[in-house]
């Protein structure tokens, strides 16, 4: 394999001297060691003989893990490679070969990764041994079997056809289509209505064709009583999950949208075993700790915000600091509690399929603007928060595409609304200053406005 | 002859104005729709007149403050003019396809015309899942359910037939002309063709095929005329056409465009629907097959390869070279550019590739390259 180049690049994320600090969960450290064990297993899959699959989308790996195989999420192992500060040489491989910068960057960089992988073993170039990283990400096996599973994005379904032409065809591909819920019909709302009927029955199907696919790529049954064991720890994780988060409406809030970031491996991706339950176990325990004591998330929480959009990857610490650093207790967003089995009570252990298909359908932008607005508004309100912060990442547009309504719907509500420049795992998009300067100002106007109501009480 | 192509032009150019003008006059619906797989049949079956909502040529204004800069001209302008009003007079519109981009636009059109009725039917895009014709059906009998709802009867299986066979005629009138300017029998410009297949994506296709057979008929009463310039094949450019001061570009330059798979042209008359059995059946399988006849960029499928397509499609028109036209921002196109690039270099055919925007053309820049470009087929064909 070829030697991933990795950047020397100076820190951002240095605070001057005196600055507010967020305060993370100490859980996380223990969520760390998960994410990174998974990471170890997966490169040693092919010694261990396992099949690797290769997938886009949904949090499927029950499906795979119920086969015993070795899976790796494409947009996960370009987010590795952000957090990581690795991502440069396989955008550059992407660019190379004539990826235009405007394309979603999880793909570019994935594909670029692939186009890596696919160069060192024509070229018979192995990692620098000198360079550890380097040779980390070298690990990454080929795939099997490659599985697209994205809903709404169609940049999603187009990356994988792309995986799956660089590799010649040759690998087998199952495509899970998980149509848009827009909504247009006059029984349409949040779970309920002959749409959602229809579609739960239509992904469900699909899951089951799925798992035929496994069957027929593996040579093996499908043991559907290993699903149910699989979904029994993943639907515990996730219901202490949402329990954790619920606990957040406490004054100052007991964790962040930061903290909740750095815990999505653990139900997007993840294996389902007991040990993401002793995560979550672990995170909701400290953060009944943190409300008995009175302790925030940030040390001087001012102001509750509410993240709209994709995370950036290259700044999960930076944000987070950013954030801390002027009171701002970023305590809810769409991609976390939106999100990853964020409806576990569907989900009926026993027979698990319309349950998972379900929750895949209600990923955070696969609802049509009505719903999916209405419910941001109800955790703005839940939380009791004071504004809304909308990331437009740049090539992330299934995440972008509703941000002028949820902006206008949250002033409607009374909250403030501001939109900074960035992108998921392309650096160079995002605009520090523009940030500094927006959130300064809305801030600012929060400061204002509290100021009026409190005088005209 | 000139007065049937001005005809043409004037339908092209005045889209919504036309529409507004024959909705009055004949009383009946207009329904609007989004390109590029939704077929108009159905709306015609249902005693509508079925408009393909197009980029306007105008500035986005008010669009800018409901829709980032960073989307395609399309969906940029076509949330614009519906900001402006411009779709008011629209009885409905229907889409429902797979682009993000045009998911993010149908989602701000609900948002800004609460008014009007939206039939939404998202059509599977993994052309080669097991499901696939199936899941196609339903979507175009629910689609014909909303269109029943709208107009408040039931539309006959013979009707839906009879307009399949309005719309097969249309489009295979528009092939002969494709194929007599393939053969060098027909020296009708880029800008000529544009308007004729804008037109008819916009005209009552009665209307329309007649004209066309007009057209056809003058052709004929004439000697053919002789064709100049480099042949050259144009690729790309879907939702939107290709802007026609940039057509006449090309061709000032002293190319001569022999053929296409732009949506605004070949792409768009390419396929017929069955005219026998089943009618959702019938267009179920043109929109699985169309993919294979000529393959889209969007759709998800093994079984179709648009870079081979393209090498056949340009040694069959004789083109010297091909310019692909981008629009920027429209990410199945970039996802395909790299394969597609690959695939003329492995088969040494020339090809140009040109990112247009909505907002600005800079002819001039585009002028240099294109001439090199011409120059470089030029000095091959010499060498």
């Amino acid at each position: 394999m070829q030697a991933i180049e990795t950047q020397n690049r100076p820190r951002t994320d240095a605070l001057p001297p005196g600055a507010k600090k967020a305060n993370r969960l100490a859980a996380t450290k223990f969520g760390g060691q998960i994410v990174h064990d998974y990471w170890s297993d997966l490169f040693s899959a092919k010694d261990d003989g396992r099949k690797v699959i290769w997938y886009n989308g949904t949090y499927i790996p029950p499906m795979f893990q119920t086969m015993d195989l070795a899976w790796v999420h494409g947009e996960a192992w370009s987010a590795y490679l952000a957090a990581k500060h690795g991502e440069l040489p396989a955008q550059r491989a992407g660019e190379d070969r004539g990826y235009v910068r405007e394309l979603c960057s999880y793909a570019r960089t994935h594909i670029g990764s692939a186009l890596l992988d696919l160069r060192a073993a024509v070229d018979r170039v192995a990692a620098d041994p000198t360079d550890e990283r380097a040779l980390t990400m070298s690990k990454l096996p080929p795939p099997d079997m490659l599985v697209n599973a994205y809903p709404y994005c169609s940049s999603g379904q187009q990356w994988d056809q792309q995986i799956f032409r660089l590799f010649g065809k040759k690998i087998p591909i199952f495509n899970l289509s998980i149509p848009l819920l827009w909504g247009g019909r006059s029984d349409a709302g949040y779970l309920r209505g002959s749409e959602w009927e229809e579609r739960s029955q239509y992904v469900a199907k699909q899951l089951r064709a799925l798992a035929a696919f496994l069957e027929e790529h593996t040579g093996r049954k499908f043991e559907w009583d290993r699903l149910s064991e699989v979904m029994s720890y993943i639907k515990k994780a996730s219901e202490l999950r949402m329990e954790a988060m619920n606990l957040c409406t406490a004054k100052p809030s007991p964790a962040s949208y930061f903290d909740w970031i750095v815990s999505i491996a653990h139900v997007n991706f993840l294996p389902g075993t007991q040990r993401i339950v002793d995560y979550f176990e672990l995170v909701k325990a400290e953060i009944q700790e943190r409300i008995a004591k009175g302790v925030g998330a940030v040390p001087n929480e001012k102001y509750r915000l509410f993240f709209d959009g994709m995370m950036n990857w290259n700044k999960v610490g930076w944000l987070a600091e950013k954030f801390a650093a002027v009171d701002a207790s970023v305590v809810a967003g769409r991609y976390t509690h939106m999100s990853f089995w964020q409806e576990p009570q569907l989900i009926d252990v026993a027979d698990p399929i319309l349950g998972m298909a379900q929750n895949y359908l209600i990923c955070p932008n696969n609802h049509g603007a009505p719903v999916m607005v209405n419910q941001i508004d109800e955790l703005c309100d839940k939380f009791d928060l004071d504004g809304v912060v909308l990331h437009a990442s740049r090539t992330c547009r299934g995440m972008t595409n509703h941000q002028f309504q949820i902006a206008e719907s949250a002033k409607k509500h009374g909250r403030q609304a501001m939109t900074f420049e960035g992108d998921v795992v392309d650096e160079s998009f995002y605009k520090d200053e523009l940030l500094n300067t927006r959130l300064e100002a809305m801030l600012e106007s929060m400061d204002s406005r509290k100021s009026y109501f409190a005088k005209t009480a | 002859m000139d007065t049937l192509l001005a005809g043409f032009s004037d339908a092209a150019t005045h889209s919504l104005e036309n529409a507004r003008r024959w909705k009055a006059k004949t009383g009946k619906r207009v329904i609007g729709s989004f390109p590029m797989h939704f077929p108009g049949e159905l709306a015609h079956a249902s005693g509508a007149l079925p408009v393909l909502l197009q980029e306007a040529d105008t500035e986005i204004t008010v669009g800018l403050g409901s829709f980032f800069p960073f989307y395609c001209g399309y969906t940029r302008s076509i949330v614009d003019q519906a900001l402006k009003g411009e779709f008011a007079f629209l009885d409905a519109i229907m889409f429902g396809d797979h682009c993000v981009q045009l998911l993010g636009s149908a989602d701000a059109i609900r948002c800004y015309m609460p008014e009007t009725r939206i039939l939404f039917n998202q059509l599977i895009s993994s052309m080669d899942a097991p499901w696939a014709m199936e899941e196609a059906r339903a979507t175009f009998a629910q689609l014909k359910k909303e269109f029943e709802e709208l107009i408040g009867y039931a539309i006959s299986d013979e009707s839906l037939r009879n307009s399949i066979r309005i719309f097969n005629k249309n489009r295979a009138l528009i092939r002969q002309l494709y194929d007599m300017r393939k053969a060098g029998r027909l020296a009708m410009s880029a800008r000529q063709m544009q308007d004729i297949i804008k037109s008819s994506m916009v005209m009552d296709k009665e209307t329309h095929t007649g004209m066309l057979e007009e057209l056809l008929r003058s052709i004929a009463a004439k000697p053919a005329a002789k064709a100049y310039g480099v042949p050259v094949y144009l690729s790309g450019h879907f939702c939107q056409p290709p802007k026609l001061a940039l057509l006449d570009l090309i061709e000032g330059c002293g190319a001569r465009v022999v053929d296409d798979d732009l949506y605004h042209g070949y792409r768009y008359i390419a396929s017929d629907v069955e005219e026998q059995g089943d009618p959702l059946d019938a267009l179920a399988s043109w929109y699985l097959a169309r993919n294979r006849k000529v393959p889209c960029p969007t759709r998800s499928d093994g079984r179709a390869d648009w870079d081979l397509f393209l090498v056949d499609a340009v040694a069959k028109s004789k083109a010297a070279g091909v310019i692909i036209l981008m629009a920027k921002f429209c990410e199945p196109h970039m996802y395909y550019y790299p394969e597609i690039k690959e695939a003329f270099e492995r088969n040494g055919i020339a090809h140009l590739l040109m990112e247009t925007e909505h907002e600005s053309m800079p002819l001039e820049q585009f002028k240099t390259r294109i001439e090199t470009f011409l120059e470089i087929i030029r000095r091959r064909a010499a060498a």
